[in-house]
């Protein structure tokens, strides 16, 4: 871990502070009711399940369906290592960016 | 039928101008021909349009409303009736003849740039004509000044040469000055009336009229009573006439002006736009003839300018310089007969010294070439012998000019001088002006035959004048045509013979003027004398014997100055006599000072404007630059928050989203 | 049943100690846990809701938002490489070129 000087720590210490005593303060102050449980017999990993794959039929707790953004979500995962495989790969002349980057930057070397 | 003539006798000239600017370079002689024809297209219809009034119609319309408010609408328009026809003729004729002359004077003799120099006439002759037609005082304000731009234009138009670009400058600025004056009073007559027409029964002059009489009421600024306020607005319209007709104080552009080529100074300084000025007091003779202080301010300014440039004339060397400053004294002449009351006699002035001073400039001109261009008239001489046709019809406008009995100049400065007098009888003002233009009626005959004297008699004085040049058609013609005119134009008036013998019906330009034939109602000559301020007195014998008596004072000085002239000037070898003049000479010679003193009125208000200057670039420059470096200051300081650093930007992120939490936070009631 | 406020003050105080370490973290693998545990704060505020509401969108919801920490920190090492490779270090001070 490197030590920067306390001086450089204060101002975003002070930030912090402030935001988690504002969060605080709001989240004390708004009354809120006596919590709704989930049911004693129901099973939430099941629900879980049932709720991603839109089958409301069968669940006993309710929710709302998520089988799109299950499909949404697992073309960005696809496409996060894609990104990151890119962003890895080293060129043979050094370069840091494959070529096909340079067809439409110029690598900021202007 | 008025409804075609009249615009397109104002639109050919300009749609020669357009060929000679776009096709000019392409055309053999260079726009000539196609000018040539618009202008004889437009003399034509001048004369049909003159036939027409003749024949009893008139024309007052307006063509072309180009702004229209709730308290004034602005207008295009035409207005025909003798006195707009007489000088459509006028102006049309000599442009005519001019551009057949440029023929001679500049394509022959190899001038370059000849379709700028068409182009130049073209517009100038439309915006004359334009002027001439003019319906309403903006309208004619408008045309003045697009006939000042050609002037500058046409002046400068050797303008690779260090003189002619300063001469043009020299004759916008001072005729710019006055037509300020002129301006402002076009506004003034706009918001006193709420109308600049010059004819019909809602025009300014028969409002002007009416609330003189009482039966209207006009506004005027603060309360000023009414007759003092039309004498400011005329004074004030005068201001563009004695700048561009070249009154003193404001004529010394004019000696400068015969820089130009000398077409056109024959058409454009002394036969129309030099006009223009003394055409607009006779369009608006029935506001002028309600302020007898005006019209006196009009007539002593007139007769001295008359005697004042007749004196200039006097000791010049140059042909050009000469008839400058001849039209500066005639000018005069016409302004001492407007203020005197004499309306007919003035506009029969201009109509025979547009014909003669044209001819005399064409003469010039026919010299010029024959001498190569050299203008020194010590230099000429002998002429006589070689250029017959120039010298027969210089001569017979130099008699006009010095009015000598029959020629045209003779019965119209008579009838001037005659006017003067009978109303000067009863008006002290008057007598002065009629005594200064009878002193420069001797002066002027002298200074002319000087120049004739000097140009063609005597033995040739140079190796150019012995073997001159010879010139063509196209330079004679024009002349030949102005010569009879100049013989002949006199006898359209002659309103000596008419009293004396008892001969009526003679006076054809007074009955003309007078709208015998046809006219609008309220611009006729007995109109003005009605409304105007002054009567006549007779000397011994009444009305005939005045008029004789007029008639042979003014002869017998004319004759008198040309005797002086011969006697000095018609030898075979003259010489120089202005050391007899003495201490005056070098006074005349620099024209007293006159221009050495508008220069250093020039130098005093350039330190008035300096203050200006320093109020706009240190206050008004300063506040604006001082914005400007305030926002430059605070932006080089507030942009150093661009550390480059991710994690701070990230601070202030935070440090904003704390502040505004708080803030709706505190608006929202989140923490009560 | 514990009181939701208290889970609010416990994802409140994650998220602001995340903060913190965004703010002032100069390693760069350090500066992606931080940011890690500021979408756990998230998580927590999501499933706590889940159970008050009795509504399990929550749950659902934050499943998703762990995927999608896992992308991003997979996409963010590969930003890291990047910068080792340009820099020479990973200190997230030291790029400091677009500035005033």
């Amino acid at each position: 871990m490197s030590n920067d000087g306390a001086s450089g720590r204060l101002l975003p210490a002070l930030a912090v502070t402030g935001l988690f005593a504002v969060l605080a303060a709001t989240a004390l102050s708004a009354g809120f009711g006596e919590a709704t449980g989930f049911p004693a017999d129901a099973s939430v990993v099941h629900n879980v399940g049932y709720a991603l794959f839109n089958l409301e039929e069968i669940a006993s707790i309710p929710s709302e369906g998520f089988l799109a953004a299950f499909l949404i979500v697992a073309v960005a995962l696809d496409v996060a290592v894609d990104g990151a495989i890119y962003l890895a790969r080293r060129e043979d002349d050094g370069s840091v960016v494959a070529a096909i980057g340079e067809a439409l930057t110029d690598g900021g070397e202007r | 039928m008025f409804d075609v003539y009249v615009p397109a006798v104002v639109l050919l000239p300009f749609v020669s101008f357009l060929v000679a600017l776009g096709a000019g370079q392409y055309l053999p002689k260079r726009g000539a021909l196609s000018g040539i024809a618009a202008t004889g297209g437009s003399l034509v219809l001048s004369l049909l349009i003159a036939a027409s009034v003749a024949g009893g119609q008139a024309y007052n319309e307006t063509l072309y409303v180009w702004a229209a408010g709730e308290q004034f609408t602005l207008t295009f328009g035409a207005l025909i009736d003798p006195l707009s026809a007489l000088m459509l003729v006028i102006v049309s004729l000599v442009a005519l003849l001019v551009h057949v002359f440029s023929l001679g004077y500049m394509n022959d003799e190899g001038e370059v740039g000849l379709p700028r120099y068409y182009a130049g006439l073209g517009l100038f002759t439309a915006s004359m004509l334009g002027f001439v037609v003019a319906d309403n005082l903006l309208m004619a304000f408008m045309f003045f000044e697009l006939v000042g731009l050609c002037s500058y234009l046409l002046i400068g138009f050797h303008f690779r040469e260090p003189g002619p670009p300063s001469a043009a400058k020299k004759a916008f600025l001072v005729t710019r000055f006055g037509d300020y004056f002129f301006l402002v009073g076009v506004v003034a007559v706009f918001a006193t009336f709420g109308t600049a027409a010059f004819a019909g029964e809602g025009s300014f002059p028969a409002l002007a009229e009416a609330a003189l009489a009482g039966s209207t009421t006009v506004w005027t600024p603060g309360g000023l009573e009414v007759q003092t306020w039309f004498t400011v607005v005329g004074l004030l319209v005068l201001g563009g006439v004695v700048g561009k007709s070249a009154q003193f104080p404001l004529h010394t552009w004019l000696p400068d002006a015969m820089e130009g080529p000398t077409p056109v100074s024959a058409l454009i300084h002394a036969a129309t736009m030099v006009a223009a000025g003394v055409y607009l007091v006779a369009r608006m003779y029935g506001f002028y003839a309600l302020t007898p202080t005006t019209l006196a301010v009009i007539a002593f300014v007139g007769g001295f300018t008359a005697l004042f440039a007749a004196t200039m004339g006097v000791v010049k060397d140059e042909l050009k310089q000469v008839l400058a400053y001849s039209t500066i004294s005639q000018y005069g002449y016409m302004m001492l007969a407007l203020g005197a009351g004499g309306y007919v006699a003035a506009v029969f002035h201009l109509t025979t010294h547009a014909f003669f001073k044209a001819l005399l400039f064409l003469g010039a001109g026919s010299v010029i070439i024959a001498m190569h261009h050299n203008e020194n008239m010590w230099d000429m001489g002998g002429l006589r012998s070689r250029l017959p046709v120039t010298y027969y019809t210089f001569l017979a406008g130099s008699l006009a000019l010095a009015g000598i009995f029959p020629f045209a100049g003779f019965w119209s400065k008579d009838e001037v001088l005659y006017e003067a007098l009978v109303h000067g009888l009863n008006d002290p003002l008057l007598l002065g002006g009629y005594v200064m233009g009878l002193l420069a009626v001797p002066v002027t005959a002298f200074y002319t035959f000087r120049m004739v004297f000097l140009t063609f008699h005597g033995e040739p004085r140079s190796e150019t004048a012995r073997s001159p040049e010879s010139v063509r058609w196209n330079v004679k013609g024009p002349l030949s045509v102005l010569g009879t005119l100049a013989v002949v134009t006199g006898f359209i008036n002659m309103v000596p013979v008419q009293k004396v013998l008892g001969l009526e019906g003679i006076d054809y330009l007074h009955r003309w003027l007078d709208n015998e034939w046809g006219g609008i109602a309220g611009l006729s000559s007995h109109h003005y004398a009605e409304v105007g301020p002054y009567s006549s007195a007779y000397l011994v014998g009444g009305e005939a014997g005045t008029v004789l008596v007029g008639a042979a004072v003014s002869l017998g000085l004319a004759l008198t100055g040309l005797g002086v002239a011969w006697r000095l000037y018609d030898v075979p070898t003259p010489t120089e006599h202005t050391a007899a003049l003495g201490g005056i000479k070098a006074v005349l010679y620099n024209n007293y000072y006159l221009d050495e003193l508008q220069v250093w009125l020039a130098y005093r208000i350039e330190d008035i404007a300096g203050g200006a200057d320093t109020v706009d670039q240190g206050i008004i420059d300063g506040v604006v630059n001082g914005v400007s470096s305030v926002s430059l200051a605070g932006g080089s300081r507030v942009r150093r928050i661009q550390t480059g650093l991710v994690s701070e930007y990230a601070a202030m992120l935070t440090l904003g989203l704390l502040a505004l939490l708080v803030v709706l936070g505190l608006n929202g009631g989140w923490f009560l | 049943m514990v009181p939701v406020e208290w889970y609010l003050l416990l994802a409140a105080g994650l998220f602001c100690i995340g903060l913190f370490g965004v703010l002032t973290r100069r390693d760069a693998l350090y500066f992606l846990m931080s940011v890690e545990l500021m979408m756990n704060a998230a998580n927590v505020n999501f499933v706590a809701f889940a159970l008050y509401y009795g509504d399990l969108t929550g749950q659902v919801f934050a499943l998703f938002v762990i995927a999608l920490a896992a992308a991003e920190v997979a996409v963010g090492i590969g930003i890291i490489l990047v910068l080792y490779r340009n820099f020479g270090d990973i200190d997230v001070t030291v790029p400091a070129e677009m500035r005033w």
